[in-house]
């Protein structure tokens, strides 16, 4: 007999006994198997991820929090984020309060221990790519297969979100919000058509720096103007240097800089609390006599538009509602 | 013959006098120009032309308002600002007769920050008024208890001073550290600024500046007699104590009002009685003039320097005056030698 058929015996027999021997487990585990090995690649910020086909345990950070909570996603632990509470159904913040806390309000307060606990097979992280560098993506990568889907341009929140649920299999009512949420803008769009498009539209955000005499300008697709370009709504302008993300379509003027920022506008609009006060940033803008110089302030077109944080299609209904509640005086006129 | 004497003397008040009166007059014809080009320096491109009317002629228009009511104020502000913390640097190191003596010795900027980091703990420091509020309470108390402490003698009360500016500096940090919203909202008064006041409630804290400005000034002939130690002071007739609990009191409101609405500025207290010591000749009614001036001049200069300097917004004050303030100090050194100190 040679070696060579020697060691094939060998291999054949050692084959059988190893089949033999695992026969029983391989049976009870194939379902389990099977599962594992339903995958599939995922691009995410960083990079194509292989991900289970249909999450079970899914840990959300950021701005997949309120997106995922709205998708019934099978959430197992997420950060707080209290910017979005106020934006929240009754049904979504009871679920919110009840899920396990994983992570703080900033990327760097991830605890680490509390998400292996969890013990997710997805893990979503909804952080802008330069906030990525305040996590250890590695030290959660022994835990779970993550995807980083943070938010770029703030108008972007609609394919960010709709990317969050597909990751975490919760695609079927995130579609149906969008679908809601896209018939009501449609319906406010009919609404304003008469009124609304011939408007040169200026927004002033609520993050200027009063401490630096500053204010804060949206342009189109910015927070504080996305939603209402969706029911018609035009800002003229565009940002001096663009900057990536929200500086790609805001900037912060100096306060001296009013006039030259919205002389031109028909119409103002600006941002306040979800509770309907206003900031002391925009109050900074509101209270300078430039304001009050200004053509759309002395016309009385002035609207205050609350909920503009707006990142999901369930929030962002609210920001409808208030859009048109702040903006019926025009159908007046 | 003492500086006193020259400057009462009939015969030499004459021959000293007028140069001083000369420089005076000349430093207040550059103040007057440098605050109205820090009324035509800004984001907004303003004519010549249109400073002058809106100063002169005012119409309401978008260039007059921003002139007479965002750049005013401000100016207004640098002047009575930069006049306090010279002044009361003045006083400070004259009482304290110590070359590195510097308002905020006394306590009073780690007393208003510690206050501020309170009251926006507890929630109750928001907006400008709000911290105004609690800069003013915080300064005050730190003033006093170091008075309290260190009154019978310049050394110890620098060291009170020090003491009390490490606990409180020390203990707000940590506070801030354990919270990042008070952290956020400390960040911008601690650099110390004159942006964005023109909204703030400024009458009261200017109407203090300028009640002790005067005040400093009835003051300066006693220092006069303090300046040249107490035991010669004590034997001149000048009543130590109570000239001492004056100049503390000129000094906690000048440099506490000061801070309160522009936050802590560096380095004007400091360097401003050094650069007007040589031409003050010794006398401290010319030391605090001197100062009165040139202060709120270095102070626009600075600030308008904080809108030209990056092309992508406004630095804050504080931040210049420190630029300016390391190399100036050094000059002053050099230029009149250690014992000018």
């Amino acid at each position: 007999m040679s070696i060579r058929r020697t060691s094939g015996l060998v291999g054949v027999l050692s084959l059988s006994l190893m089949l033999a021997g695992c026969g029983s487990s391989s049976e009870e585990g194939g379902s389990k198997a099977s599962e594992k090995a339903e995958t599939r690649v995922f691009a995410a910020d960083n990079g194509k991820i292989t991900i289970p086909a249909d999450p079970k345990r899914v840990v959300a950070t950021g701005y997949a929090v309120p997106a995922l909570i709205e998708a019934d996603a099978p959430l197992v632990g997420i950060s707080s984020w209290k910017r979005g509470e106020p934006m929240m159904s009754e049904e979504d913040l009871a679920e919110y309060k009840k899920l396990t806390k994983v992570a703080g309000e900033q990327a760097a307060e991830t605890n680490y221990e509390a998400i292996a606990e969890a013990e997710p097979d997805l893990i979503v992280i909804g952080v802008p790519a330069p906030v990525l560098g305040d996590i250890d993506v590695k030290r959660l990568e022994s835990i779970a297969p993550v995807v980083a889907i943070g938010p770029s341009l703030p108008s972007a929140w609609r394919d960010l979100s709709r990317k969050q649920a597909d990751a975490a299999g919760a695609l079927e009512k995130f579609d149906a919000g969008q679908k809601t949420y896209e018939a009501k803008a449609a319906e406010l769009k009919t609404k304003y058509a008469g009124v609304l498009p011939q408007l040169k539209l200026g927004h002033v955000g609520a993050y200027g720096e009063v401490a630096k005499g500053n204010f804060h300008r949206e342009f189109g697709g910015s927070w504080g103007t996305n939603i209402t370009e969706d029911v018609g709504a035009t800002y003229y302008g565009k940002v001096k240097k663009a900057g990536p993300g929200s500086a790609a379509v805001s900037e912060y003027p100096s306060i001296e800089e009013l006039p030259d920022a919205f002389a031109e506008a028909d119409a103002l609009t600006y941002s306040v609390n979800a509770d309907g006060s206003v900031s002391e940033a925009v109050q900074y803008v509101l209270d300078s006599k430039l304001w009050k110089n200004l053509p759309a302030v002395k016309a009385g077109k002035t609207f205050p538009i609350r909920y503009t944080e707006a990142a999901t299609y369930g929030s962002a209904m609210n920001t409808l509602d208030a859009i048109d509640t702040s903006l019926a005086p025009l159908l007046k006129r | 013959m003492t500086v006193a004497g020259r400057a009462s003397g009939p015969a030499g008040a004459e021959r000293t006098v007028a140069p001083q009166v000369g420089l005076l007059v000349g430093g207040l014809v550059l103040l007057t120009a440098v605050a109205v080009l820090s009324m035509g320096v800004g984001a907004h491109p303003v004519p010549p032309g249109d400073v002058v009317r809106a100063l002169l002629d005012y119409q309401g228009t978008d260039n007059h308002v921003i002139v007479r009511d965002v750049r005013g104020p401000r100016a207004l502000l640098a002047v009575a600002v930069g006049a306090a913390l010279a002044v009361s640097g003045a006083l400070i190191q004259t009482l304290a007769r110590n070359p590195l003596a510097e308002p905020g010795i006394l306590g009073v900027t780690a007393g208003a920050g510690f206050a501020i980091t309170i009251g926006s703990a507890l929630g109750l420091a928001a907006g400008q008024a709000g911290e105004l509020g609690f800069a003013v309470i915080g300064s005050v108390i730190a003033a006093l208890l170091v008075t309290a402490v260190g009154r019978r003698s310049p050394l110890r009360l620098v060291l009170t001073g020090v003491a009390l500016t490490a606990v409180l500096s020390g203990v707000a940090l940590g506070l801030r550290l354990m919270l990042p919203d008070v952290f956020d909202m400390y960040r911008f008064w601690s650099v110390g600024s004159l942006a964005a006041r023109e909204q703030a409630p400024l009458a009261l804290p200017v109407a203090a500046i300028v009640v002790s400005l005067a005040g400093a000034l009835l003051l300066s002939r006693a220092l006069n007699a303090l300046a040249l130690g107490e035991n010669v002071a004590q034997t001149l007739g000048a009543g130590v104590g109570r000239v001492r609990a004056a100049a503390l009191v000129l000094i906690t409101l000048l440099c506490g009002a000061a801070t309160a609405v522009a936050g802590p500025i560096l380095f004007v207290g400091l360097i401003v009685p050094h650069l007007v010591r040589k031409p003050a000749a010794g006398s401290v009614p010319w030391l605090i003039l001197y100062a009165m001036v040139l202060g709120p001049v270095l102070l626009l200069v600075a600030d308008i320097g904080s809108r030209v300097l990056l092309p992508t917004g406004e630095v804050p004050v504080g931040i210049v005056t420190a630029f300016l303030g390391g190399p100036m100090l050094i000059w002053a050194v050099r230029r009149y030698g250690a014992g000018s100190l």
